[in-house]
């Protein structure tokens, strides 16, 4: 048997790894537990984050919205800031898993798992967002692409936990897309993910635009050559498709079960085409 | 370790393993074998109970994850030997065949209900999307959950 | 208990409803007993290989460990299988797939089992293996079995195919493939046994052949038939996945050897899909040939079943494809060749379309073809050559009982979605394509010829008058007992509340033929009939003797007693129950299934198992959209018409006919168990995955109603049609969207945009 210790507050917590240093930290459980029960993984002891109310806040600071590692997925959707403010990052969440399992994973669950397949990341990647790591020496704040090393590997030190992560407003973005193609509609682990947004100006011309695939790499792929590509061209066929020939040369899939490496390379540059659709649909709304 | 929780209107205590699995727990020590277990790995939603009102997975819980909450099992839904609104429109839908899913399928459908009263069809099946079943397509499930929205709908607008 | 009348015809709520919706229902896998021990199994983990040496010490050793077993503590046989008994209880000598169990251990609670099994060490030797079932009827290739890597080659010949294809104005040749499919039933392989004092064994399990599992374990482990009871309880699924052994062996003898206490086993998800039975791998060949007006006139062709290391069912279910493998048309020669083949890949057995959906989707796609190839139309091409009563079918048999394929495509032609398809089609947004299947498809109800497809039912009047049913059929979520209260009301005129229903139990019940095959209600139905009708009379009888009346003229049956019309005076059950002997207070009658009654020669080499000559009939209709960026296919409408017969009870026909779909659309879009060398690469719902609430859409299900004169109130198994079309009707909507055809299943997304007209890798 193994403890499980559920301090109350973030000071209760640093005493709980003082005493347990060697104890694994998480949050909804949808993965850890997973690994543990089926014998995985033998952690010494357990600390559930689930019941510190202060890390599952989320509000609004200056230009960003900082949002608490533990709110659950459920939370996040029903939250209003994210709905209005970041929906690329309210449409990933939507997609995750299944109802309850929306209801246990968390935020910073999804980030500190750090899957290449993780569904939030692409959008706070395409934001620029920064995760906030905290110790009882105080806290740090990093770039989510720097936190996040490689294919479940982040830079979290031994009594760090991730506490929030920090995504400025997307201002000057009219178009907030997020795409998840997977094997079924629900309880569906990604094959490859896009979230993208654009500014588009009124003539249809692509201003700006912020572009991160899922499952196409190691760690989210980003391409700054397809965003350049874009900008100050038409939103068009024509655009997307260079666009996407750019996309399809730099990503490094994998074949594995679910897909092989051919198919997400395709579908990653193939996806970037709908943008035209999404941004009429958005014009017709 | 000792760990309290309020099960289906009860104060309820156990004596366990802390990291046991909650659904053991239930099923086992408690004998409340009402819920299931399909997969041991988040994936098929038999094991979904409701903590404090909201479906989970309780083969994805360490049992000291209870302790306090307000826990459902399937044999906490009926009031006073009346069955919920839900499991009456599961029995007339034909919404039950080998009725394995339907413990986790009943309460997902008490949860969805729960926050949205008046679900489309589209609705309900995403609501529905974490409980497999292998039998029914899900057609007659989601009939069910319409008639049971319909018939609290009329029983709280009365 | 509901007081309202239980009636044939009617969609009367489930009587197990209740039950199941406050979690009441107890599966095997909630029974459990005081000083309980958990049983498993030790797998092998190599597809093949030569056993050198099993060392138990360390898990023996381990506290909380009761036994170590292994092929040494095997009394009897040490063989199990249906038919052919060629699969150990426990592997001795070698192992032929990953799945075969080496050591059995008795451990006082899961954990320490778990930990115990991950003890033993199993030296094993590799052997070369033989993972393709062509490779493995090559002249070197390694043996599964000493006898021989073909286990059964069987040839199906009606009139000279070959000779005929000459004389056709159109010839079309084309090849298929499927693969593995999981029955992923909720509730895993599971039972509780014990050892009763004086040594009978009884075993509660999750199984769909109670009666037959005893001569199984019998025979494996030496034991008497008699010593053995086996009790049903509901499972929680089965789909074929239960016919037959699976923890059954295993655990009597755990039971031998727990000195008198309760055992438990239960599979965990990894373990049943790497122990047990799937649905066969075909590869199929086809040449079809046809006038110019439609009219078939030859089918050759040859099916590859990959049967895997053990023979289970795996000849019956080659037989009952080939059967099929013309489909629902008149044919007038056909040259249907079948191998069943030993692989080291996992079992491969019994599952809902038993052989028949695989084959489905050849003759399918074949008649697709010959439709666009002729430029008729699917539907009209389907319907020229549709079998009718009267009929000789591809298999050379007069059908003689109710045939309702033509009715079923009339339905469909005359139906909204079909008429206003080319409508749907054309109205397909950005980078979406739309096409519409169709699939005519049949599937025989029983055993065949070669042993009685039979039933014994027994209805009683209890002591406290109520009336209740012995089922001796398992209950696997069909919905059988249902429709045994159903027929036991109808015929014995009672509410809900005057009737009971017992599962099967060896003790109890009497034997009958398995929970499969379209059969269940079929049969047993037919003997409940004879049995409530005996059990009527009976009460009658008594009830005149006490009511003191001349003759039983003017009694009838009413709820909870009998009633004499003319005097208004009335005998209530609860008297009846009270005053007759126990064994007055019993019906038992029973029921064998008719057989073909032609001279069918058209097989030679089938011993059991063919041919048939009853058979429920479906065509459906598919709509697809077709995501030209992703490849992805969404299924959006779905129409199944059916004929089987009347119907008892209308929403538990339309319940199977649903479920039968999710499961062919499982097959046709998703699933496949992935092997390499042998080992299952996706063990688990993680990554085999099978379609949620948002994969299926709504199903329109219309029932064609014909009377079957030899069924219970008309009736026909319809549970395995609906299985068998949805392959082919997906394959022909995508074929129609994007102008090629797909010849592999699952029709994954990825198949999909590697296909021309599919934004492939060049975009």
């Amino acid at each position: 048997m193994r403890e499980v210790i559920l301090p109350g507050s973030i000071e209760e917590l640093w005493r709980c790894l003082d005493d347990k240093p060697q104890a694994s930290v998480y949050a909804g459980g949808t993965d850890l537990l997973v690994k543990m029960y089926n014998g995985l993984f033998d952690p010494e002891a357990l600390i559930c984050l689930d019941r510190i109310e202060e890390l599952k806040e989320v509000g609004e600071q200056g230009g960003s919205i900082r949002i608490g590692a533990c709110a659950t997925h459920s939370g996040l959707l029903e939250d209003p800031l994210v709905r209005k403010r970041l929906p690329a990052l309210w449409k990933a969440i939507g997609g995750i898993g299944s109802p309850p399992v929306r209801n246990m994973g968390t935020i910073g669950g999804n980030i500190c798992t750090a899957s290449p397949a993780g569904d939030t990341l692409p959008p706070l990647y395409a934001m620029k967002a920064e995760v906030e790591l905290l110790s009882r020496e105080g806290s740090r704040r990093v770039p989510i692409p720097e936190f996040i090393t490689g294919p479940g590997a982040t830079c979290l030190k031994r009594a760090e936990i991730l506490s929030a992560v920090w995504v400025k407003k997307p201002e000057g973005y009219n178009l907030h897309h997020f795409e998840k193609v997977g094997l079924r509609s629900a309880l569906a682990c990604s094959v490859v993910s896009m979230a993208a947004l654009l500014r588009l100006r009124p003539e249809g011309i692509v201003e700006k635009a912020a572009l991160a695939w899922g499952s196409v790499a190691p760690t989210v792929f980003r391409c700054p050559e397809a965003e350049e590509a874009l900008a100050g061209k038409p939103l068009c066929a024509e655009s997307l498709s260079k666009a996407a020939e750019l996309v399809r040369d730099g990503v490094s899939p994998i074949s594995d079960l679910r897909a092989d490496a051919d198919y997400r390379r395709a579908v990653a540059g193939n996806l970037l085409l709908r943008l035209v659709d999404i941004a009429d649909e958005g014009k017709g709304r | 370790m000792k760990i309290s929780f309020y099960l289906n209107g009860k104060d309820t205590c156990v004596d366990v393993p802390a990291d046991r699995k909650l659904v053991s727990v239930l099923r086992e020590d408690l004998e409340l074998t009402g819920t299931k277990e399909g997969c041991g790995a988040g994936e098929c939603g038999a094991c979904t109970i409701l903590v404090d009102g909201h479906v989970r997975l309780s083969c994805l819980m360490t049992a000291a994850q209870a302790q306090g909450r307000r826990i459902t099992t399937i044999e906490g839904l009926a009031e006073n030997g009346k069955v919920h609104p839900v499991q009456e429109a599961f029995i007339e839908n034909g919404a039950v065949q080998c009725g394995f899913c339907t413990p986790g399928m009943v309460l997902a459908a008490v949860d969805l209900l729960d926050r949205n009263p008046d679900p489309t069809r589209e609705q309900i099946r995403e609501g529905l999307s974490g409980n497999l079943c292998r039998c029914s397509g899900y057609v007659k499930i989601v009939d069910a959950v319409e008639a049971a929205a319909g018939k609290i709908g009329r029983g709280k607008s009365r | 208990m509901t007081t309202r009348m239980i009636e044939v015809g009617y969609p009367v709520p489930r009587f197990d409803a209740r039950a199941k919706v406050t979690g009441e229902e107890k599966f095997a896998i909630d029974y459990s007993r005081e000083g309980m021990l958990w049983a498993g199994a030790r797998r092998a983990g190599l597809a093949h290989g030569v056993i050198r040496s099993i060392d138990i010490s360390q898990a023996a050793a381990l506290p909380g460990v009761y036994a170590v077993l292994t092929r040494r503590d095997v009394p009897g046989t040490n063989r199990q299988g249906i038919i052919l008994k060629d699969q150990p209880v426990l592997a001795g000598r070698k192992v032929r797939h990953c799945g075969d169990p080496v050591a059995l251990v008795l451990a006082e609670d899961r954990d320490v089992l778990e930990k115990a099994l991950g003890l033993i060490a199993v030296d094993l030797e590799p052997l070369e293996g033989v993972f393709d079932p062509e490779d493995g009827l090559r002249p070197d290739a390694p043996l599964v079995h000493e006898s021989g890597n073909l286990l059964h080659k069987a040839v199906i010949k009606v009139g000279d195919a070959r000779k005929a294809l000459g004389e056709c104005d159109v010839v079309i040749e084309d090849s298929f493939e499927v693969p593995a499919q999981e029955h992923a039933f909720l509730e895993t392989e599971n039972g509780l046994a014990w050892q009763e004092e004086g040594g009978r064994i009884t075993m509660v399990v999750s199984t769909q052949a109670p009666f037959r599992d005893r001569f199984e374990i019998a025979h494996a482990l030496g034991l008497d038939v008699e010593a053995i009871r086996v009790v049903s309880p509901c499972l929680g699924g089965g789909f074929g996945g239960k016919d037959g052994a699976t923890v059954q062996c295993l655990l009597a003898l755990a039971a031998l050897r727990a000195g008198g206490r309760p055992v438990r086993m239960l599979w965990r998800r990894e373990e049943s899909f790497s122990a047990g039975y799937k649905r066969h791998p075909v590869r199929m060949r086809y040449r079809v040939g046809a006038m110019r007006d439609g009219a078939l006139h030859s089918i050759d062709c040859r099916l590859i079943y990959d049967t895997g290391p053990y023979a289970h069912l795996g000849v019956e279910v080659m037989a009952l494809g080939m059967e099929h493998a013309c489909g629902p048309y008149r044919v007038p020669n056909t040259l249907v060749e079948g191998l069943c083949v030993y692989t080291n890949n996992p079992i491969s057995g019994a599952m809902r379309g038993f052989g028949v959906c695989q084959a489905s989707f050849g003759i399918e796609s074949m008649m697709d073809q010959l439709a666009s190839k002729l430029g008729m139309s699917r539907l009209d091409i389907r319907l020229k050559n549709a079998l009718r009563r009267g009929d000789r079918n591809g298999a050379g048999v007069t059908l003689v009982h109710s045939t309702g394929i033509v009715p079923c495509l009339e339905a469909l032609g005359g139906h909204r979605l079909w008429k206003q398809s080319a409508k749907w089609k054309s109205e397909a947004g950005p980078y979406k394509k739309r096409g519409v299947g169709i699939a005519a498809v049949s599937n025989a109800i029983g055993y065949g010829r070669g042993l009685p497809d039979s039933a014994i039912a027994r209805v009683d009047l209890t002591k406290e008058g109520k009336i209740r049913i012995y089922s001796s059929v398992a209950d696997m979520g069909q919905g059988n007992s249902n429709a045994f209260v159903q027929i036991a009301g109808q015929i014995l005129r009672q509410d809900g509340s005057r009737l009971e229903i017992i599962q099967p139990d060896t003790d109890l019940a009497h034997p009958s033929g398995s929970s499969s095959a379209g059969r269940t209600t079929y049969t047993y139905g037919n003997a409940l009939i004879k049995a409530c009708e005996d059990l009527r009379e009976k009460l009658v009888h008594r009830a005149t003797l006490l009511l003191m009346l001349d003759e039983p003229a003017g009694l009838v049956l009413l709820p909870g007693k009998v009633k004499h019309l003319p005097s208004g005076e009335e005998v209530p059950f609860e008297l009846l129950g009270r005053v007759l002997s126990e064994t007055d207070r019993i019906a038992v009658k029973e029921f064998v299934m008719p057989v073909a009654q032609d001279n069918v020669d058209s097989a030679k080499e089938f011993k059991l198992g063919f041919p048939h000559v009853l058979f429920s009939y479906a065509a459906h209709l598919v709509y697809v959209e077709i995501d030209e960026l992703t490849g992805k296919i969404d299924v959006k409408e779905y129409l199944a018409v059916t004929e089987g017969g009347r119907v008892i009870n209308p929403a538990s026909f339309d319940q199977q006919v649903h479920g039968a779909i999710a499961q062919g659309l499982g097959y046709g879009l998703m699933e496949e168990v992935l092997t390499e060398r042998g080992k299952i690469l996706n063990p688990d719902f993680t990554n085999y995955i099978i379609p949620t609430s948002l994969d299926i859409p709504d199903i329109t299900s219309v029932c064609v109603e014909t009377e079957e004169s030899t069924g219970p109130f008309g009736m026909k198994g319809i549970g395995e049609v609906g299985t068998n079309a949805p392959l082919p009707a997906i394959a022909g909507g995508v074929e129609d969207a994007l102008g090629r055809r797909i010849r592999r299943s699952p029709l994954t997304a990825a198949s999909v945009l590697a296909a021309p007209g599919g934004k492939g890798a060049t975009g």
